[in-house]
Parts: structure tokens; sequence; C-alpha cells
């Protein structure tokens, strides 16, 4: 019993990972109607923030962190601006092939400056763990599932209640009578690079502290991961990606305690694949009825 | 004069939608724009929304040339469009709906959501249901309303009776005519000839993106040429 609500507890914050990362993905589905392949490389130069903040530059662990979403945040909306608004009219597989560019850009970009070997990210916080009967739970695990919980919350009111967040989910309906509503698509595009990308910095923080070893390429199995589940929640729907994420890690982590480590991953996108299967639209995604 | 259009021409690709179109909307009228399918009168209310852009030709609205200008700034000049098909979001409430017609003003007047649901009480019945599950009547009033949130000098709308049944027809031409009753200016786009040709002062008649005839609407439904390609006549 012990054994399996310590296997739960890991894999909600492995679960609390994938979702930051998949709301990204599935926000920027959901406005710019694009696979952001890039996405999952934000975490990795996250991580590199925090390394370089916390190291080299001798920041404190907050600001450190706080470093790493503002560089997120303007990288995302540079890759925006750069690499995907000049493609706004381009059929969709040319945004694709250049997502994926731009993927292999940051990632090389990452070998150029910091090597190919691992680099081991900062403590960032040192927190007591938690003893519950025999049950042990990490501090950063703590943080992780508190953070989450607190930003999907946050994010869930934003979308609904605010008056930006309803015009996110107008254009994310229909751009053309969004714009004849007065708002700007190429303004509400950028917002969600901003959230997304800022999301995907919080991700890493976590990430980094709990795997500890950051390389160029570190951001691209989680990004896959993230953009699984993201699909499996149904990609476009924001609880979609936060319940995605959550059971991705709850079946990829129960798989390795359970089955074996080795299979775990075939077990995750076997899943998908029989989701898929079952509701090609995902769990909680939509299909769109036009009514004429 | 509010609304001039200047021989504009639009073309998609190769294909040259609307030739030459001028025409002109005063304060305070009702204007039809009516054509068969295909004629060119949604492209001509697009262009002046900026959805779709003239290759040549000028529009001018309220004395700003508003050419050019991107199709989310146009709200706040005035400018509402009801779009074909309505489009409203229909994954959003009735009342978010009307949230966002009121967008550019970032709060909400309490008083112009009690305007439309005393106009339309259906809509206040429904105001938190999501607006998918609207009639097609009801979907229509919601777009007109949505747009009506932002107070514009010009509405536009396209097509406003589509597919819906005559009674409902009926009711969308009511409320037309007390827009126009209380102050309101319209550019009225019209498969329906005969509805439009009643409730507007002015009318032109598009064929093949030409405009063909002008007039006042009893001139044109006086004309031979309309009452036998619109009216059914003889």
């Amino acid at each position: 019993m012990t054994h399996f609500i310590q296997t739960l507890i890991s894999s909600l914050s492995l679960g609390s990972i994938y979702a930051l990362i998949a709301l990204g993905y599935t926000m920027v589905y959901g406005i710019a109607k694009m696979l952001n392949f890039a996405h999952g490389d934000i975490i990795m130069v996250g991580a590199y923030t925090v390394i370089v903040a916390a190291f080299q530059l001798g920041m404190p662990p907050l600001v450190a962190a706080l470093m790493s979403i503002v560089v997120c945040v303007l990288l995302g909306v540079l890759i925006e601006r750069l690499a995907y608004k000049p493609l706004r009219q381009a059929p969709p597989l040319s945004v694709l092939i250049t997502a994926i560019g731009v993927s292999y850009l940051l990632q090389n970009l990452a070998l150029l400056l910091f090597g190919s070997e691992q680099k081991a990210f900062p403590t960032l916080i040192t927190l007591p763990e938690l003893h519950l009967g025999a049950v042990v739970i990490d501090g950063i695990t703590l943080v992780t599932l508190a953070a989450t919980a607190v930003i999907m919350v946050g994010l869930t009111l934003f979308i609904n209640k605010t008056r930006v967040g309803k015009a996110l989910r107008a254009v994310s309906e229909d751009k053309e009578a969004a714009e004849l509503m007065g708002i700007s698509t190429n303004k509400t595009i950028t917002l969600t690079f901003a959230i997304g990308s800022a999301l995907a910095a919080v991700a890493s923080i976590f990430y980094g502290a709990t795997y500890i070893y950051i390389k160029p390429t570190t951001g691209a199995m989680p990004g896959i991961k993230a953009f699984t589940a993201a699909v499996f929640g149904g990609i476009g729907s924001i609880p979609g990606a936060m319940l995605g994420g959550i059971l991705l890690g709850m079946i990829e982590q129960f798989s390795k305690t359970y089955i074996s480590t080795l299979w775990s991953d075939a077990i995750v996108f076997g899943v998908l694949v029989l989701i898929l299967v079952v509701k090609p639209t995902g769990l909680l995604g939509r299909q769109i009825k036009e009514k004429v | 004069m509010m609304l001039d259009v200047q021989s504009l021409n639009v073309y998609y690709g190769k294909i040259h939608a609307l030739k030459d179109v001028s025409f002109s909307v005063d304060e305070g009228e009702v204007v039809a724009l009516i054509g068969a399918n295909g004629a060119g009168k949604s492209t001509t209310l697009k262009t002046l929304s900026g959805l779709l852009r003239s290759r040549t030709g000028s529009i001018t609205f309220c004395g700003e040339d508003i050419t050019h200008c991107e199709s989310y700034r146009l709200l706040g000049k005035g400018l509402a469009h009801v779009p074909e098909g309505r489009r409203i979001f229909l994954q959003m409430t009735v009342q978010e709906n009307l949230e966002m017609g009121a967008y550019i003003h970032k709060r909400v007047a309490e008083g112009d959501l009690e305007d439309v649901f005393r106009r339309f009480p259906r809509l206040k019945e429904r105001r938190n249901q999501i607006a998918g599950t609207l009639s097609g009547g009801e979907q229509q009033m919601l777009a007109i309303s949505r747009a009506l949130m932002s107070h514009p000098k010009l509405l536009m709308l396209d097509e406003p009776s589509m597919g819906l049944a005559p009674i409902l027809v009926e009711q969308i031409f009511q409320i037309i005519r007390e827009l126009h009753e209380s102050g309101s200016t319209i550019l009225l786009v019209e498969q329906n000839a005969e509805m439009a040709l009643q409730i507007a002062q002015r009318a032109y008649v598009l064929e093949s993106g030409r405009i063909t005839l002008s007039g006042t609407g009893r001139e044109l439904i006086e004309s031979d040429s309309i009452k036998k390609a619109y009216l059914g006549g003889s």
C-alpha cells in the first residue's frame, strides 16, 4: 500500500510537469491551429537559463527561476514573430516543418553553447521531506504539485472569467468573427505563445529539480510526451491537456513501477493509440459541428 | 455621407469578383444590396470590413479612408458586420457572445445587456446556455444583438434571413425596421429581394460582380427587370 501511494504521488508530480507543457501545445494549437514542435525545447532553454543564472551569474534561486520564465517568454514570442508569423497564410505542412527546424536550431545552439555533456541543475530550494506514516514525499514534489494546482486553477479562471481570456476562446473558435469583434488575431497569438512559454519555463524548473541533469536534447522527450498528453486529452482543449498530462504521468509511472521500466514508453503510446481508436478527438476533445 | 465606396476591384486569385463597385450610404438610411448567389454581395461586405483586400478603389467611412485598415480596428471606428452564416461563438454562452460584442469597450454596460434582453426575451432565458444549442432564428438574433453591443454607426447585415422559416424572416425584418426607426444606419445584403426592397430607402443590384441598377426601394420594386429576375413576377 505504501508502495502504491508513493508511486501515485510521484506519478502526479511527473504528470504535473507533462500537463504544464501540454497546455502550451494545446493553447497554441487552439489559437494558431499549428503544432509547435519547438515547444519541448523551450523547456531545455528554461533549464539552461536557471543553470547559467544560478551558477555563472550567482543569482539567488527565486531570481534564477524568474529569469528562466522571462527568457522563455521572450524566446517563445520571438520564435512566433520570426518563424511562424510570416507563414500565417502558408499550408500547415510548411509551418510544421518550420517548427521542427526551430526545434533543431535550439538544440544545436545549446550544443554549441553548453557542449554535449550533462550539466547539473542547481538546488533551488531545500525543503524537508514530508513523512505521512511510511510514505515519504520530497519537498520538490510537494512544490510541484501545489504550484501546478495553483497554475491550473488560475489559468482556468483566466480563460473562463476574464475579458482577455474569453477573447482567446473567441479567436480559437472563429478568427474572422473575432476580428469583427475588434479582437486582434495577431496579438492573441502572441499572448498565447507567451503564456505557453511561461508554463514551459515553470515545467523546466520542476523537471530540472526532479531529474537534476540537463543536456541539449533534454526537452525532446518530455516535449513528445506532453504533446501526446495534449492529443490524449483532446488537442485544443485546456482541461483536456491538464487531464491528459496527469493521466500520462500516471500510466508511465505505474508501468515503470509495476510492469517494466523498459516497456513504460511503449505502454504510454499504446494507450494513446487505443484512446484515439475509441475516441479520435481525445478524451475531452470536441467535434466541432457547424450550423449553417 | 457615412460610407462612400469608390470603384472597388476585388480578386480571388484570378477571378475578378468585384468590378468597379461604387455605392454610398447616408446617415440614417437603410440601403440594400441585392443580387443572386455569387453576385458578389458578401464579397463586398467582407472587403468593407477588411477581411478581403481590394486591388484598387477606395472606402471612406465617416470621412476617414479605411481602405487599408486592419479588420479588427474597424469596429472601434463604428463599422459593425454581422457576417453570413451568423458566425456566433457556438461554444461560448449567449452572454459571453454579447460580451465579445462589447470587447472594444473593455467593460460591458449593464444597460446594453438589458436592452438586448428587453428586445429578445428568448436570449435572456438562455443567457447562460451555450450558443450552439440555440435555434437558427435565435442565433441570428444573437448575432445582431452582439453587433449592437458596440453601438456601431453603421450596421452591415449579410443575409440575415438566410435559412430561416418565413415567420422568423418576418421577425428579423421587423427588427431591422425598428433599428432604422431608432436612427440606426444599415447596409443590408439580401437574396430575399422583395423583403429587402420594401424596407430599404435605396438599393443597388449586383450582377456578376458589377452594380447594374440602383434607385430607391420603390423604383426597383416596380422595375420590370427586377420583377423578372428577383421577384418572380411577369
